[in-house]
């Protein structure tokens, strides 16, 4: 039995034993609480009927830089972090504009690698209305936070995953070499040197 | 009499076995408690099979209830003395002093839960609580001070009700006032270390005073604070009302069901009154919150947290629902050959209040399978779907809040007969008014579909707002001023109310109950796994978030719990009040029949002011 199905016999059972209460019971505040009881039984049933999602703590990933051989392996890191760590997904969409946010589909042949990576790091200093897009100039709610800052906090290594993985997805070469990665013993000197 | 006092001498001895139970069980789990490993400072404890996470929720949530109780029963207290002294009727001045005198062991229960959390918090959480106390220390002693102060004016409250009547009168007023005053302050400091961890801010190198002041001003503080605020007056006043529907469902004879009905009816009241602005307070929270972080706001509002939102809709619904239905119940009941008159308005404002309810529980994406989501070509539905965005929700709760509102004025106006001369302009007035303000609430949740959202959000949704704002705070008084000089045509018969209205009273209650916990949930979940966000991670392995059943199991049970405890209060404190012979003991006479409802000025506590 899973914790809902536990969960939702307990609801249940607790409905039942109330509207039994309500049947047979005629001291007040019994009948009361056991209402009372009912109520939230219903509730509980209400709330595990909906889609349960648990909000985990992002997997700490640690990019084994020494493990990587081709470009498109950093890609796939990439990717995930897109859709994990980094929360890109949260608000950015690849091929929908429904999104709270740009719609990223192409952004790796439409913008500079250098260009990215200051819209990740410095999302402020240069912000279109909406990048080639087509009539009239699109406002977006949501600002985009610094990514290299909590509390998302991307590395280095993480962002450049990210760029190759945009690159990669829009079709164009990665451009990401695997010897600008940052080694644990470089890492404190890497950073932006590396582009 | 007996064989009730039997009854309750055995819910007495089950809440205290439940209480003692937990004050067993909870030193003998934290014997159990794991340690770090030795050299290592301790960063966090645990209980094993309940888990230190589930201990703290429960008694923070136990905690954070019955100190909105007793924050908003003193609120609901002073105002009934001030309605007793203005109107001269004594009912009011008694009310006041019977809900006073549950303080003062509400307030001690308070007090133990608090201080069962801080132990249990230092104990489970020393990494947090490090932290905290590094930063805060200075509002700790700050919030001791306001303790001391707000005991002390709570017993000169209390215990100098009798001795300060009459010419004394204004200075128990004052001290009423001077306890909501350090009530709020006691509020409003913890308020600050909870909405730090959700909000942080960056603390400059300074004095430890300095560095309290710039961490307590962070951005969700006053949102918070107002929101609770005004919550805490909902919970008083419906809490109230539960306590009269169940003495009402429990009363012996006339005089007690009179006496319960009216408290019913100004319990009810009160909790209406404070529940029209609440979503207006919770808007601007959620503004505030999207302004401090986009991150938090999207997941509250897009992200894992979001079908919380629809169960938010559904208890908000009810409440609204059942604060009508019981405005209604008492049209048809209490005022005598109205039933006719409106019951065409009252079914209209149902369907109103029930379409408006369906589109705000209408989520945005449906669960469906993926051959269904083909068909319907995508997660959205192409009808439904529509409802689901903000603009329509937006629209739907302002025109909750309208109707409610009508129902409000129009209880208010039944069995009476205006005269004075400007009456009709001033009724036709009030009728525009409110006609425009259902127009403008349409038709710009209408043409939010059509603008950035950015538009919406700054521009149409605070418009919306704005307007319904302006009809409440214009036609209150406006029917006020009208009703001051009004002829009462049929009087307001007290005590014939149908048991279910008893039922009503305390279902409103249970919804306030959890929406605090499941809105308590947001707050803490909204934070996923930071201790202080982006500041402090929570490295335990409580540091996710639970999905929205197990959560709402763990709800449920701390509303059963509160519910028990306040049952308990009230018990204890009416144990005193049966030999006095107070307004909620006066009948001794057990007329098991005494069917006969209070007409017109008959019994003391017969009719009321509406």
């Amino acid at each position: 039995m899973t914790e809902v199905q536990l969960l939702q016999t307990i609801g249940m059972s607790v409905i039942g034993v109330g509207g039994a209460i309500l049947l047979f019971v005629k001291a007040r505040f019994v009948r009361v609480m056991a209402f009372v009881a009912m109520v939230l039984g219903a509730f509980s049933l209400v709330a595990l009927s909906v889609p349960q999602m648990a909000s985990m703590p992002p997997a700490v990933e640690k990019i084994d830089v020494a493990s990587i051989k081709e470009k498109k392996e950093l890609a796939a890191i990439g990717q995930k972090i897109f859709f994990s760590k980094g929360q890109c997904a949260l608000c950015h969409t690849i091929g929908s504009s429904e999104g709270r946010c740009p719609d990223l589909k192409g952004v790796g042949s439409k913008l500079t690698r250098e260009f990215i990576y200051e819209s990740l790091t410095q999302p402020q200093a240069y912000v279109y209305m909406d990048y080639e897009h087509e009539g009239r100039a699109k406002f977006f709610p949501a600002k985009m936070p610094h990514i290299n800052k909590k509390p998302i906090g991307l590395n280095n290594n993480e962002i450049l995953a990210v760029i190759a993985f945009l690159q990669s997805m829009s079709g164009e070469e990665v451009t990401i070499n695997l010897s600008e990665l940052a080694t644990p013993s470089s890492a404190s000197s890497e950073g932006r040197k590396a582009l | 009499m007996e064989h009730i006092r039997n009854h309750r001498s055995v819910y007495a001895y089950a809440a205290l076995f439940l209480v003692l139970v937990f004050a067993v069980a909870m030193p003998v789990g934290l014997a159990w408690a794991e340690d770090a490993p030795a050299g290592a400072a301790t960063e966090y404890r645990d209980i094993p099979g309940m888990g230190s996470r589930n201990l703290i929720w429960i008694v923070a949530q136990q905690h954070l209830l019955l100190a909105g109780f007793v924050l908003g029963v003193p609120i609901f207290a002073w105002v009934c003395e001030i309605v007793g002294v203005r109107t001269g009727d004594q009912r009011y001045d008694k009310l006041a002093k019977e809900f006073t005198k549950l303080l003062t062991s509400s307030y001690a229960t308070t007090a133990l839960f608090g201080g069962i959390l801080l132990f249990l918090l230092i104990g489970l959480y020393p990494k947090l609580m490090n932290y905290l106390s590094d930063v805060f220390f200075p509002s700790f002693l700050v919030y001791c001070a306001l303790f001391l102060l707000e005991t002390a004016t709570l017993y000169l409250y209390w215990y100098g009700w009798d001795s300060m009547q009459g010419s004394k009168k204004g200075l128990h007023l004052f001290l009423g006032f001077l306890l909501n005053v350090f009530a709020f302050f006691i509020m409003i400091v913890p308020n600050s270390w909870a909405t730090f961890q959700a909000s942080p801010v960056v603390i400059a190198e300074g004095s430890m005073w300095a560095r309290a002041w710039a961490a307590t001003w962070n951005p969700t503080w006053w949102p918070v604070n107002i929101h609770r605020l005004i919550a805490n007056v909902v919970l008083g006043g419906y809490i109230c009302g539960a306590y009269a529907g169940l003495k009402y469902l429990m009363a012996q004879n006339a005089e007690e069901r009179v006496h319960y009905d009216w408290m019913g009816y100004v319990g009810n009241f009160i909790g209406v009154f404070g529940l029209l602005p609440l979503p207006f307070a919770g808007y601007w929270l959620m503004r505030e919150i999207y302004q401090y972080n986009q991150q938090m706001g999207i997941t509250l509002m897009g992200g894992f947290l979001s079908w919380l939102f629809i169960l938010q809709a559904m208890l908000i619904g009810i409440l609204f629902v059942g604060s009508n239905y019981y405005f209604w119940l008492g049209i048809m009941h209490r005022i005598p050959g109205s039933e006719a008159r409106y019951r065409r308005p009252i079914l209209a404002m149902l369907v109103i209040l029930l379409v408006c309810l369906g589109v705000w529980m209408t989520p945005h994406s449906l669960v469906a399978s993926l051959e269904e989501a083909r068909k319907m070509g995508g997660t959205h539905h192409p009808l439904l779907g529509v409802f689901g965005v903000m603009s329509a929700k937006m629209t739907v709760s302002n025109l909750m809040i309208l109707v409610t509102f009508m129902s409000f004025i129009m209880y208010w106006r039944a069995g009476k007969e205006e005269t004075a001369r400007w009456a009709k302009v001033a009724k036709a007035g009030q009728g525009v008014l409110l006609g425009i303000a259902v127009v403008v609430v349409v038709v710009l949740g209408v043409w939010g579909y059509f603008v950035p959202a950015i538009t919406r959000i700054n521009y149409f949704s605070t418009t919306q707002v704005l307007v319904v704002l302006f009809v409440l705070l214009t036609v209150t008084p406006l029917t006020g001023l009208l009703m001051k000089s009004a002829r009462t045509t049929t009087e307001m018969v007290w005590g014939v109310m149908p048991g279910r209205a008893g039922y009503v009273l305390v279902l409103n209650a249970v919804m306030v109950i959890l929406l605090m916990t499941l809105m308590g949930y947001a707050r803490s979940s909204s934070r996923v796994h930071w201790h202080v966000y982006g500041v402090m991670q929570d490295t335990s392995q409580y540091a996710y978030s639970p999905a929205l059943g197990y959560a709402a199991a763990i709800m449920a049970l701390n509303t059963f719990l509160f519910c028990l405890l306040v049952a308990f209060i009230f018990w204890v404190a009416s144990m005193g009040g049966e030999k006095k012979g107070g307004p909620t003991d006066t009948a001794h006479t057990k007329a098991k029949d005494a069917a006969s409802p209070a007409v017109g000025s008959a019994p003391a506590a017969s009719t009321g002011h509406q």
